[in-house]
């Protein structure tokens, strides 16, 4: 019986476990499709925008300054995070099908888990890359500029005759605005929300039809998401005691993600203060939704049919 | 598993597991959200009659989660208006954003600024109002930036800059010295506060009719206190309050209240304090406080 | 006997057409199996079934009814996959890897690595012919050099069985060529083939086993040779034959035929095309009479 076999066979009984290497195979192969297709010229982009920022020829006072540098950073990288999970993670999957690559890529021994997996981690990595990196070129240029705004600052207040005590002041806000560890957090809390939304994002292209139907919810939703709080009170205020719309209101918020929760970060480069444990729990919260909707895309995906 | 699976249509189980997600993440939501807004880490939303009146761009870009973005852009627009002295558009337009970052000082501190002194000091020089036209937008205005400080201080309760600019309305504008002294009176104890801010509290209580024995009260302990510890003059923490300010005005009061000659302080001698020093005018717009 | 490589039994795929309650049956109850070391074609004009029965096999779909199995495992087991190599019709792989990356992508999806790997990848590149361009991205590569590709792609981890779609659409003679060397030396090597075609000739060159599928179900089946046969006719192939002796036989015939006739004389002739649109008519026939 066996004689008859080819030679180089081996048994078909290897493990139907969930395989980090694959999935690793997969996020690595989506990295560089990402990267090859010239998304970090968009980090260029936002080098300029940054130097446009940081030199606004506007008599502004430094503090404004600085604090302008960080809010159009931020917000750019905020900006960047959100677009591109919604984005890239639309059209990697409907892509791969009409290229029939998924075919190939089902046909090996891969678990479409893995196969999701592999996508979802391809793309944060390429989100949490060019995150560090834009970081990396605001906290340079932010430092060059709260360097260069305390001297000059101090120098007109010490030519004018201030006191010490006011110059002093002057240079602790100054200071203040500059660089924080906590901007790390602020950075950490960008790349959370991207998270979820790619999450959300891969759930709905695994039933889209079209990476432009996924696009187009996964932005509504994500909107929705940041107002569904505000619509809430509002309709709360506007219809109180009436139960229909209380319980509208509730399965409004049970079937909406609340985004805004993750724009944390705003208040960090703000200057508030962050709570150790807060992040935890919002590191916590975005790993449970990530989770969530990876099995929602695994159930429509797992025995999904091409 | 799957053969379960496959008895039931899909959609079952997936609205099965957003419903039990939505119901096990929104009361954890809440707790998170509330947490966040104490410590003012995130912003609540902002008042109905601000989503009315933002503009639909400025919308978006609040519920993309930029408030910052636009709150910068509305302060380049700002500074437009200041430009050409458009004080109404100045006005609602750091009305937006100050409800979009509330807790960002600078933005309540130019909007008294603006209000309170700007668009006040135009009107004063604007020769094409009539006089009653004049006086009554200078009350207005006025009264809008004291107003506007008062929300501010609502949101940023320890804030010394909005008290300072406040108390220079109160001062320049409104001559209002009681109010001025209520503002310096209270940033005196707040962390941050300048050294002056204490004696400036004396000086407009000096100035703030039925409060003359409190404000002389306040003067001399500053005085006695300075005299007190002149042996450690040079060293950090020493406090010289005297002023020329602080003398001239000590020595009214000791005339106003009829303080007994053996109470009252010296003349200053020639070599102290009294010599002025030259200061420049504030730079403006904004930037740091000048008292 | 051996576990047969491919084994479909009863196998039905139906499909809902739109809302309503309609539905398409694209496989009906079909049976066969592809034994180990053997090439079996799949014959079908396109729409027969085919493609949805291939898939099947591969587990991109669920069967709605049977089952297919790979060496005795369930297509439905992701177990079953690290026997198969598939080259789907008309590949196309990410465009931005290169040829050798291409491999060394789909090699660690099979669990390969290092040396082994990298020898495996050699091989096959050189196998296929492509050794010259294996460091150019597959955006410049010709149709050809992407079904090479693809068939170095779906060799990478040694599979027992290679199941290949319409694996000559598209390309010219001379590639088609190549990939009929190809098959045929994969057959050497002991690997089973599954392939599908609706270009009967290549089918019949390089196929031990035929099956014919029309409208989803198994028209004939059976050894190349003994399909083309039709059943109250035989054909005598004769070689270096004179004039003579075929006058012989054809008087042999006359006189003592006892009602035999000769049909058809001359060089013989790929029948399989023929008798395919024969089924198809007369399928067609039967049809219009019901």
């Amino acid at each position: 019986m066996a004689d008859s076999e080819p030679a180089n066979q081996k048994p078909a009984g290897r493990t139907a476990l969930i395989s980090v290497g694959r999935i690793w195979t997969i996020a690595a192969s989506t990295f560089t499709q990402l990267v090859r297709m010239k998304t970090f010229y968009f980090l260029l982009a936002f080098a300029v925008l940054l130097v446009a920022a940081g030199n606004l020829n506007i008599l502004f006072s430094a503090v404004e300054q600085l604090s302008m540098i960080k809010k159009v950073s931020f917000g750019t990288m905020d900006l960047f995070a959100w677009l591109f999970a919604i984005v890239a993670t639309a059209l990697l999957i409907p892509r791969d099908l009409e290229d029939r690559t998924l075919y190939t890529i089902l046909s090996k021994p891969v678990l479409r888990i893995e196969y999701l997996l592999g996508k979802l981690i391809g793309v944060l990595v390429v989100i949490l890359l060019s995150l560090v990196t834009m970081f990396v070129i605001f906290s340079a240029l932010l430092h060059i500029r709260t360097i260069d705004f305390l001297h000059t600052e101090v120098a007109i207040l010490e030519q004018a005759g201030r006191s010490q005590e006011m110059i002093q002041a002057e240079a602790e806000a100054i200071i203040a605005q500059g660089l924080r560890k906590e901007m790390w957090v602020a950075l950490w809390a960008i790349f959370l929300k991207s998270a979820v939304v790619a999450s959300v994002t891969i759930f709905l292209s695994t039933i889209a039809s079209s990476s432009l139907f996924t696009i187009i919810i996964s932005t509504i939703i994500f909107l929705v998401g940041h107002a569904s709080q505000m619509m809430i009170d509002f309709w709360k205020d506007q219809f109180v005691d009436n139960i229909v719309v209380k319980m509208l209101a509730g399965l409004f918020r049970i079937i909406v993600p609340d985004y805004q929760i993750f724009s944390f970060y705003e208040g960090i480069i703000l200057g508030e203060k962050v709570l150790p444990h807060l992040v935890w729990s919002m590191t916590g919260m975005s790993l449970f939704y990530v989770g969530v909707f990876l099995l929602l895309g695994l159930l429509v995906f797992f025995d999904k049919e091409f | 598993m799957r053969a379960i699976l496959e008895k039931y249509p899909r959609w079952i189980p997936i609205v099965a597991v957003i419903l039990v997600f939505g119901l096990i993440r929104t009361p954890i939501e809440k707790s998170l959200r509330s947490q966040l807004i104490e410590t003012h880490l995130l912003q609540p939303p902002p008042a109905r009659t601000t989503l009315g009146a933002l503009k639909q761009s400025s919308l978006m870009g609040m519920l993309g989660g930029l408030r910052s973005m636009v709150a910068v852009y509305l302060t380049l627009k700002a500074y437009e208006h200041f430009g050409v002295m458009e004080w109404d558009e100045v006005e609602s337009t750091y009305d937006l954003i100050t409800s979009l970052e509330p807790r960002e000082e600078f933005h309540w501190v130019h909007r008294i600024w603006h209000r309170g002194i700007n668009a006040v000091a135009s009107v004063e020089v604007n020769d094409d109002l009539t006089p009653a036209e004049r006086q009554r937008r200078f009350d207005l205005y006025s009264t809008q930036a004291i107003e506007i400080g008062e929300a501010a201080l609502e949101q940023l309760p320890n804030s010394v800059k909005i008290r300072e600019q406040m108390a220079e309305v109160y001062r320049e504008k409104l001559r209002d010295y009681c109010g001025a002294a209520k503002m310096y009176g209270e940033m005196k104890d707040l962390p941050g506060a300048m050294q002056y801010s204490t004696r400036f509290y004396g000086y407009f209580l000096a100035k703030c009719p039925g409060n003359e024995q409190k404000a002389y009260d306040h003067l001399y302990g500053l005085y006695v206190e300075t005299m007190s510890n002149l042996d450690r003059k040079g060293e950090r923490g020493f406090v010289d309050h005297r002023a020329p300010t602080l003398i001239i005005t000590l020595k009214e009061l000791e005339e106003k209240l009829d303080i007994p000659i053996s109470q009252r302080i010296p003349d200053p001698h020639p070599d102290e304090g009294l010599k002025r020093r030259n200061r420049p005018t504030g730079r403006l717009p904004g930037g740091v406080g000048i008292p | 006997m051996s576990v047969p490589a491919v084994e479909v039994t009863n196998l039905t795929k139906v499909f809902p057409v739109s809302l309503r309650k309609e539905y398409v049956v694209a496989v009906d109850n079909l049976s066969f199996q592809v034994n180990a070391g053997e090439v079996y074609g799949l014959i079908g004009p396109n729409g027969s079934g085919k493609s949805t029965s291939m898939k099947v096999v591969l587990g991109l779909m669920a069967p709605t009814e049977g089952e297919t199995r790979i060496f005795g495992v369930s297509s439905r087991d992701v177990r079953a996959r690290n026997d198969i190599g598939f080259l789907p019709e008309n590949p196309y792989f990410y465009k931005h890897l290169s040829g050798a990356e291409t491999l060394k992508f789909y090699g660690k999806l099979c669990g390969m690595r290092g040396r082994d790997l990298k020898d495996r990848i050699g091989e096959l590149l050189e196998l296929v012919g492509l050794e010259h361009a294996k460091d150019r991205r597959l955006g410049g590569y010709s149709k050809g050099m992407l079904q090479r590709i693809g068939l170095a792609q779906a060799l990478i981890q040694r599979p027992r069985l290679v199941i290949l779609d319409e694996p000559t659409a598209g390309v010219d003679p001379v590639g088609s060529r190549q990939i009929r060397d190809l098959i045929l030396k994969l057959k050497e090597d002991g690997i089973s083939v599954f392939l599908c075609s609706h270009l009967l000739e290549q089918v019949q060159e390089v196929c031990d086993e035929v099956g014919i599928i029309f409208e989803g179900r198994m028209r004939r089946e059976g050894k190349l040779e003994d399909l083309v046969s039709i059943g109250n006719q035989t054909s005598l192939v004769l070689e270096n034959a004179s004039s003579e002796l075929v006058d012989k036989i054809e008087r042999l015939i006359e006189t003592e035929g006892d009602g035999a006739e000769l049909v058809e004389k001359g060089n013989p002739r790929t029948t399989l095309e023929r008798m395919f649109i024969r089924i198809a008519s007369s399928e067609k026939q039967e049809k219009e009479e019901n």
